[in-house]
């Protein structure tokens, strides 16, 4: 007990330090410009107390999961189908590649244009978000096969199925995960950036209807929790890819 | 986006395979798979879309012109700028923060949480308290640029700064070197592969921040350009800006790609 304590001492302490300052700058500049912890944790409460709060929050949550499970069950099982079929992978890499490096937000207006404010155009955005990474790790992933083990396996007259299940997935896994930890931290950024320029709704309208009614207090507020997600959110990626990736030494 | 401490896990592509003797058999299958793809983008298009949609023959077409034109110039000089600047101070300030933060044991226990707070943290959502701060102005975009960037500069930075060996130190320190010799001869270009690796993600969040700060505060730049011509069905128009917008994301990842093999060659991560 005493040992935990102290080793989380340091961690409470920085917190602590951290939110004292908050605190100070809150009151020694203007209440529009910043507002310190105290009255932002009031103001949380409020915006809960009076039911703002959690059907917003239960609204980007339904969003999020189901753009990102999408996501999920599109990316990997295509980015292993890919790694299976070589002559397709090498083809189709590069393009993988690019639209893993084009910021997706850029396509968010002819989402708009083409599709409307309904719910589809908004699970589409968080989607694109989070399909790039789970499958260009995948690919990656099938990529660092050795050829050796395949031939081996093939040599043992191993069916197909069993070459899956004991070499191309145990393989793979570890790279899908860690396009999952990444695919989580990006359709956060999905989420936000759907409700902010697609129909307002959830943790998104929230933040921003704050700020145009210049409640600074409700700004910090969304935006705390936003980012205490966030960080969860970040804790449960690297724990499923530190879970998986035990083998890749 | 946010990618937690390791920017590092993130593949980099395998650089050290045998590539030459592969290269060869690459190139049809992916001219192949690149025309099948523009061929079904073309068709779907054309069986179900209405006309003004982006589809690729008309975005060719259109290329010719939007490239001459000069509200798209100046857009694009705009955005590149903003960009630009924003990394410039990222890499100086995230370079210093992140070499103090890997060598001081005591400044990482302080401010660690907080950098991978604030790196975990959807870097859009600041937007509307950055337009309360700074206004609906190119200053808030800056301040976006930078918020988005910064942090993953940092991170990898510390990373690298951590991992440097210690034999290197204590050498130098046995030769009675200044700390802010060792700070800065030795910490520094050992971690300047973790740099490179946190560059990397910086440049693609930084574009991403300045994009989406200019949709949400109608600042004029390329993001500003893609948004105007798509709502007055300029699809076409449009889709030349996210094109050019991709070729600078994928223009910044084979940058670094290439810098990490042609000034780091002593550098290879992919082998243990």
């Amino acid at each position: 007990m005493n040992a935990t304590l102290r080793r989380n001492l340091p961690f409470w302490l920085s917190i602590a330090a951290g939110l004292a300052l908050w605190e100070i700058a809150g009151r020694s500049t203007s209440a529009a410009f910043m507002v310190p912890f105290s009255e932002t944790m009031a103001r949380l409460w409020q915006l809960i107390a009076s039911g703002e709060f959690i059907p917003q929050f239960f609204d980007s949550a339904e969003l999020f999961l189901t753009g990102f499970f999408l996501a999920l069950i599109v990316g990997a099982p295509l980015g292993v189908l890919l790694a299976r079929v070589r002559s397709i992978r090498v083809g189709i890499e590069p393009y993988i590649m690019t639209l893993y490096a084009t910021p997706m937000v850029a396509l968010i207006p002819f989402i708009l244009s083409l599709m409307g404010f309904g719910f589809a155009p908004k699970v589409l955005v968080v989607f694109l978000f989070a399909v790039f990474p789970v499958l260009y790790n995948t690919v990656e992933g099938a990529r660092s096969i050795k050829p050796e083990l395949i031939e081996v396996a093939k040599s043992y007259r191993s069916t197909e199925w069993a070459l899956w299940r004991d070499v191309m997935l145990p393989y793979t896994l570890p790279y899908t995960m860690t396009g999952v930890r990444q695919a989580i931290g990006r359709a956060l950024v999905g989420m936000v950036a759907a409700e902010f320029f697609l129909s307002s709704t959830g943790l998104g309208q929230l933040i921003s209807a704050a700020s145009q009614n210049f409640d600074t207090g409700g700004v910090f507020a969304s935006i705390f929790v936003i980012g205490v997600i966030g960080v969860a959110l970040m804790r449960l990626g690297l724990k499923i890819e530190q879970h998986f990736a035990r083998w890749r030494q | 986006m946010s990618e937690q401490t390791i920017g590092l896990a993130a593949p980099a592509p395998a650089a050290n395979k045998p590539k030459a003797r592969r290269e060869g058999g690459t190139l049809v299958p992916r001219l192949i798979c690149g025309a099948v793809i523009l061929g079904l983008w073309e068709i779907i298009v054309r069986a179900l879309a209405p006309a003004y949609v982006a589809k690729p023959t008309t975005v060719a077409m259109a290329i010719p012109h939007v490239i001459v034109d000069p509200q798209f110039l100046a857009a694009t000089g705009n955005t590149l700028i903003a960009v630009a600047e924003g990394l410039a101070i990222t890499l100086v300030f995230g370079t210093v923060v992140g070499l103090l933060m890997g060598r001081s044991p005591t400044l990482e226990r302080v401010i660690r949480h907080y950098v991978n707070g604030f790196y975990a943290m959807p870097m859009i959502v600041v937007l509307p308290l950055f337009s309360l701060w700074f206004g609906y102005s190119s200053a808030a975009r800056l301040a976006t640029v930078i918020f988005a960037a910064v942090f993953s500069i940092i991170v990898n930075v510390a990373d690298g700064a951590r991992a440097v060996p210690k034999e290197f130190l204590e050498v130098a320190r046995s030769f009675r070197s200044t700390r802010m010799r060792i700070l800065y001869e030795i910490v520094l270009p050992a971690a300047t592969p973790y740099l490179l690796a946190g560059f990397r993600l910086a440049a693609g969040r930084a574009l991403i921040g300045a994009v989406v700060a200019e949709f949400f505060l109608s600042v004029g730049g390329l993001g500003y350009f893609i948004l105007f011509n798509s709502r007055t069905y300029h699809h076409n128009e449009a889709f030349v800006g996210v094109l050019l917008l991709a070729a600078f994301g994928v223009g910044c990842e084979l940058l670094v790609v290439w810098a990490t093999r042609r000034f780091l060659p002593w550098y290879r991560r992919d082998e243990k």
